[in-house]
């Protein structure tokens, strides 16, 4: 048994070990350091995988040696690669962050949990996404789902709503796992497998009320998961009342790894043979994305909070991802992948800017940027670089994003949606823009609680540029992404029976 | 891609290079800004010239080869006359302090630059892009409220033809799977229909170009920039515009009738105008609109008229804006009733300003003469109306731009103001291009040499009798028709308010006419407006009632609200997937 053999097991036990020894080490640094480095040994050995799938193709994993389909099977090909490099690359930079922002945001004596249940979170995530079983996905899930529940509580030192936001979200996440649960229930019952590759080969031919009856749970319970309109009521308290870092890291993960689930389910499992997955896409996945990219950025437009308007803009975001799976092409799939991965680094960037000024004025209401291009104007730049690749500036990520939306939404005959694309990116551009425009030409207030805010620690700053220089480094380098994301879309249009 | 062939790539570009030059003047101490700018302008200028016809560049994105440069005898002939007013204006500002606006002097020129070279649409788009933002620092450049405000307007424009743009090339993209930018055409060619995909990219190119209604930018922005920034900006947006149309769609009929239009409307407007540079900014209009009807008539002649045209225009047009610039320097103003009597103190200035006017309006031997035959003649062939709007347009442009413009500085009524002669920059820019305008009119083979279709060209000359005689007929008759208004007006020339007789000729009826005809318009646009202004509000009103912070759609709900969402979605998947 050597090392290479056993590394598709590494990225969710490396972080899963850990985890409980972070309870052991004293209060300080020490446990930001400890769960910093299991982070960073997470994401080295993602960046491992996703070579290793690019060079030798599907890595099928038998956890225990035992065989598929009654052993637990991880399953590695080119798109959940990507999404735990994802995971794992957003994880080393927001544990990097957190510390100063934490020290400020949580109470001392739980910060010493609040990297345990980061690093449980990770696990979790890291989790459902490599593995290739469905009852394992809602384990994972359910680990990453209770932590989170956790870490956003753990903002109540410094607004007490964050209390209400989590138990609203444990609700609303339960009922999502509860549906999603029942719906593997009712696969399992059709065929007696859970294992994803098997349950596609016996769910072939079999479009009976039982397998309808569990997809629709499916769809509406991994729906909620992923904040989908107008299931998306529990997510923007959630991201506005958590510690700036658990935003950070749940807005630009979380959500993202819902999305891959939601993929694996319609492409992977279900496949275009049956009629009700067109269905979905054109009456559900569709119309709903469409109105999330609106409505949610018309709120977004008129909100005062900048973490709130952070967490519609995200609403509206997974809209577009939506929209791209819809498509039902290798186009509207790379489109909707490659936004995965994009809305990640520019989210995690604008929620840490954020961080970063709360953690200067202790405030996230948009009173608090007043001027602050003057007093923090390394922040400044990363929130407004970050913002112009949410809007969709070329040479940012966003550009990419939109363009390869555009052509997706072109190719697919759906030319209004192409427009509507445009027209709620302009929206994205004016809620920016009021921010941006509060920053920079705005005088920075000479007396209140904002007036002393000066540049943000070396150690918030550093990993924060880090993810908006990826912005700028994968929005010129399309080929990396581009390439990876196309090739994980034809894989999957492949299974799915599609036309490629 | 390795590290030296990334810096190849990037030192290859001339447009890079000068963007570098531009950038770096942000971060060294401000006395080097000058000398900076104009050694980036050299390098880019040798660059070009070591660079032979052909594409280089060559990048692969989204699976597609894309040609960031592309040097053939279109962009080529562009390529120079930018580097030609980018090294004019850094000499006229020489020694300017603003950081903002010395990067904006160079990295705006770059980036139309870089627009003028891009073999392909992503490319020119990106460079589009820039410009439009890289300009807005100009405008802002003076920086009063009402420059922040017209600079914000003016950059929702330019963005806004971004935008369209780039859904022209999205759309021209899913036609024909190529991301070359090159002919285009409006109509498609099997069935005559026009198509969407170059509609979008024609109104895009029309924004920038300021074609009729909508143009109003340019008035509204340019006058509003310091002297240096009005120079600049009157350059390269609406070339690059041009050059961009000459590119995607020679020959297209629309926009001989366009650029008719674009001839004639600026002139009233000028000639009421009382701000100089304003007029100047109308002359745009005015200048651009005779490239317009060139490229639309499309044949060999008249498209190496128009971007002939375009070339001398900008060394002429800048030499105006120079001359203006120059007295507005000295006295503080640039309004026609302040100004007059200059040429006492500013003879060289005045001398300038001359040569430049004496170009405009196409004097034989000047530089806008060689070239606007060759629009003319080839409007000839299209109808008679638009040969007679072109000409009666160059009477105009001799009465707004010829006339109006030094004898409201230099001559006219004595202001009493005796400045001193420009400074020393402005002096050698102005001669500069002093030089080249008349160089150009009596030497025109070199510019021929560069024009696109040589073939056409190879055997032509200006100076026939025959364009001589027609040219001077018209001119004459322009002068003359100024001179009998004059008269009428018992013009006594040593009472100093004679220009406001004059003045009134065109000022009283002239805008007693278009002061009604403008009431009329507005009536009827307030109130089209005021229906739309109401709907608009109520939209917003109820968008915010549904959006804003206490809206139905941004409330927390209880948690027992959205588990009912949850229900009723889940139910309507139920229903739809037992339906399929």
């Amino acid at each position: 048994m050597n090392l290479a053999e056993q590394l598709p097991v590494l990225p969710v036990i490396i972080p899963l070990v850990a985890a409980p020894i972070t309870l052991l080490l004293p209060q300080g640094r020490a446990p930001h350091l400890w769960a910093t480095l299991i982070s960073w040994l997470t994401f080295a050995v993602s960046i491992a995988l996703v070579a290793m799938v690019s060079d030798a193709g599907v890595i099928s994993y038998h956890l225990g040696d035992w065989a598929p389909p009654l052993g637990i099977e991880y399953r590695i090909d080119m798109a959940n690669a990507l999404v735990l490099a994802l995971v794992s690359g957003i994880g080393a930079v927001v544990f990097a962050f957190a510390y100063r922002s934490v020290e400020r945001e949580v109470d001392p004596r739980q910060s010493t949990f609040f990297y345990c249940a980061m690093l449980i979170c990770l696990t979790g995530l890291m989790g459902v996404t490599i593995t290739g079983d469905a009852f394992n996905i809602f384990v994972f899930l359910e680990i990453s789902s209770l932590s989170t529940y956790a870490l956003i509580a753990m903002g109540a030192k410094s607004d007490r709503r964050a209390l209400t936001a989590a138990f609203n979200y444990l609700v609303m996440g339960t009922i999502g796992a509860t549906f999603f649960v029942i719906g593997i229930g009712l696969l399992y019952q059709a065929t007696g497998t859970l294992n994803l590759a098997d349950l596609h080969d016996r769910l072939a031919g079999q479009s009976n009320r039982m397998v309808e009856a569990g997809f629709a749970f499916i769809v509406v319970g991994i729906g909620l998961k992923l904040a989908m309109f107008p299931l998306h009521l529990w997510l923007p308290n959630a991201y506005t009342y958590a510690p700036s870092a658990v935003s950070a890291f749940i807005a630009a993960t979380a959500t993202k790894v819902a999305v891959y689930v939601l993929i694996r389910f319609f492409y992977s499992v279900f496949g275009f043979d049956f009629a009700f997955v067109g269905h979905a896409f054109t009456y559900v996945l569709l119309p709903l994305g469409l109105a999330g990219m609106f409505i949610a950025s018309l709120v977004a437009l008129f909100q005062d909070d900048v973490k709130r308007m952070l967490a519609y803009s995200s609403v509206a975001q997974i809209g577009y991802m939506l929209l791209g799976l819809s498509f039902a092409t290798v186009e509207g799939l790379t489109a909707s992948l490659v936004h995965i991965l994009n809305h990640a680094l520019m989210k995690g960037a604008l929620f840490m800017a954020v961080a970063c000024v709360v953690f200067r004025t202790g405030s996230h209401s948009i009173q608090a940027f007043a001027g602050l291009a003057k007093r923090m104007p390394v922040t400044t730049w990363a929130f407004i670089l970050s913002g112009l690749s949410l809007i969709g500036v070329p040479l940012t990520v966003g550009f990419i994003s939109k363009w390869y939306l555009l052509t997706a939404a072109f190719a697919a005959g759906h030319g209004y949606a192409a427009f509507l694309i445009v027209a709620s990116s302009l929206i994205a551009m004016v809620y920016i823009g009021r921010v941006a425009e509060m920053m920079l030409l705005r005088e920075p207030p000479s007396e209140g609680p904002y007036a002393a805010a000066k540049e943000a620690p070396m150690s918030m700053l550093i990993p924060m540029w880090v993810l908006v220089a990826a912005n700028i480094y994968f929005g010129v380098r399309t080929d990396l992404t581009g390439d990876l994301a196309v090739r994980a879309a034809e894989a999957l249009m492949l299974v799915a029976g599609g036309a490629p | 891609m390795s590290a030296s062939s990334i810096f190849a790539f990037f030192a290859g570009n001339p447009a890079i290079i000068m963007m570098v030059g531009a950038l770096m003047c942000i971060a060294t101490p401000r006395h080097l800004a000058s000398p900076i700018l104009l050694i980036a302008t050299a390098l880019s200028a040798i660059k070009l010239s070591t660079l032979g016809l052909g594409e280089y560049g060559a990048i692969t994105l989204f699976g597609e080869q894309i040609v960031t440069l592309r040097l053939d005898r279109l962009s080529r002939l562009f390529a120079i006359a930018f580097h030609i007013a980018a090294a004019l204006n850094i000499i006229y500002a020489w020694g300017q302090k603003d950081r903002a606006q010395n990067f904006a002097t160079l990295a705006y020129p770059a980036a139309a630059l870089g627009g003028v070279l891009a073999g392909d649409m992503i490319t020119l788009f990106v460079w589009w892009e820039i410009a439009a933002i890289t300009s807005v620092f100009l405008v802002w450049a003076p920086g009063t409220r009402a420059t922040y405000v017209s600079g914000m307007r003016y950059l929702a424009i330019q963005v806004l033809s971004g935008v369209l743009l780039l859904a022209g090339i999205v759309l021209i993209y899913r036609e024909t799977g190529s991301l070359a930018f090159d002919f285009v055409g409006l109509r498609d060619d099997a069935t005559g229909a026009i198509k969407l995909s170059a509609l979008v990219m024609f109104l895009a190119f029309g924004i920038k170009c300021a074609f009729p209604l909508l143009h109003t930018w340019v008035q509204d922005a340019y006058p509003k920039s310091t002297i240096s920034g009005t120079i600049i900006l009157s350059v390269f947006t609406t070339k690059l515009a041009v050059y961009a149309l000459a590119r995607a769609f020679p020959g297209t009929s629309e926009l001989i009738y366009i650029g008719a239009v674009m001839t004639i409307f600026p002139i009233f407007f000028a000639l009421i105008e009382n701000d100089l540079r304003k007029v100047l900014t109308y002359s745009i209009n005015n200048q651009v609109g005779f490239m317009v009807v060139g490229i639309g008539i499309g044949t060999a002649g008249a498209l190496n008229g128009a971007v002939g045209y375009a070339f001398s225009n900008i060394i002429f047009e800048s030499l105006l804006f120079m001359a203006v610039g120059a007295a507005m320097f000295r006295t503080g103003t640039s309004k026609a009733t302040e100004l007059g009597g200059l040429y006492r103190t500013m003879p060289l200035t005045m001398t300038f300003c001359i040569i430049g006017a004496l170009s405009i309006s196409a004097f034989p031997f000047f530089a806008g003469f060689v070239t606007k035959g060759l629009i003319v003649d080839g409007a000839g062939g299209v109808n008679i109306w638009v040969w007679l709007t072109l000409l009666f347009a160059s009477a105009g442009v001799l009465e707004h731009a010829g006339i109006k413009i030094p004898y409201f500085t230099f001559f006219g009524h004595d202001s009493g103001k005796r400045p001193k002669e420009a400074p020393i920059g402005m002096l050698v820019a102005m001669s500069i291009a002093a030089v080249l305008s008349i160089g150009i009119g009596v030497f025109p083979e070199p510019l021929y040499a560069l024009l696109p279709n040589q073939e056409q060209i190879a055997g032509y000359n200006p100076y026939t009798a025959y364009h001589i005689i027609e040219q001077l007929q018209l001119l004459l008759w322009a002068v003359l028709a100024f001179a009998v208004l004059v008269l009428i007006k018992w013009y006594p020339p040593e009472i100093p308010s004679t220009n406001l007789d004059v003045d009134w000729l065109w000022r009283v009826p002239g805008r007693a006419l278009l002061s009604w005809a403008s009431g009329a318009s507005r009536a009827t646009w307030n109130a089209l407006w005021g229906i739309f202004a109401g709907r608009i509000h109520a939209l917003m009103a109820r968008i915010y009632a549904m959006h804003g912070p206490e809206g139905q759609m941004a409330r927390s709900w209880p948690v027992g609200y959205m588990a009912l969402w949850t229900a009723v979605l889940l139910g309507f998947v139920l229903i739809l997937s037992f339906l399929g």
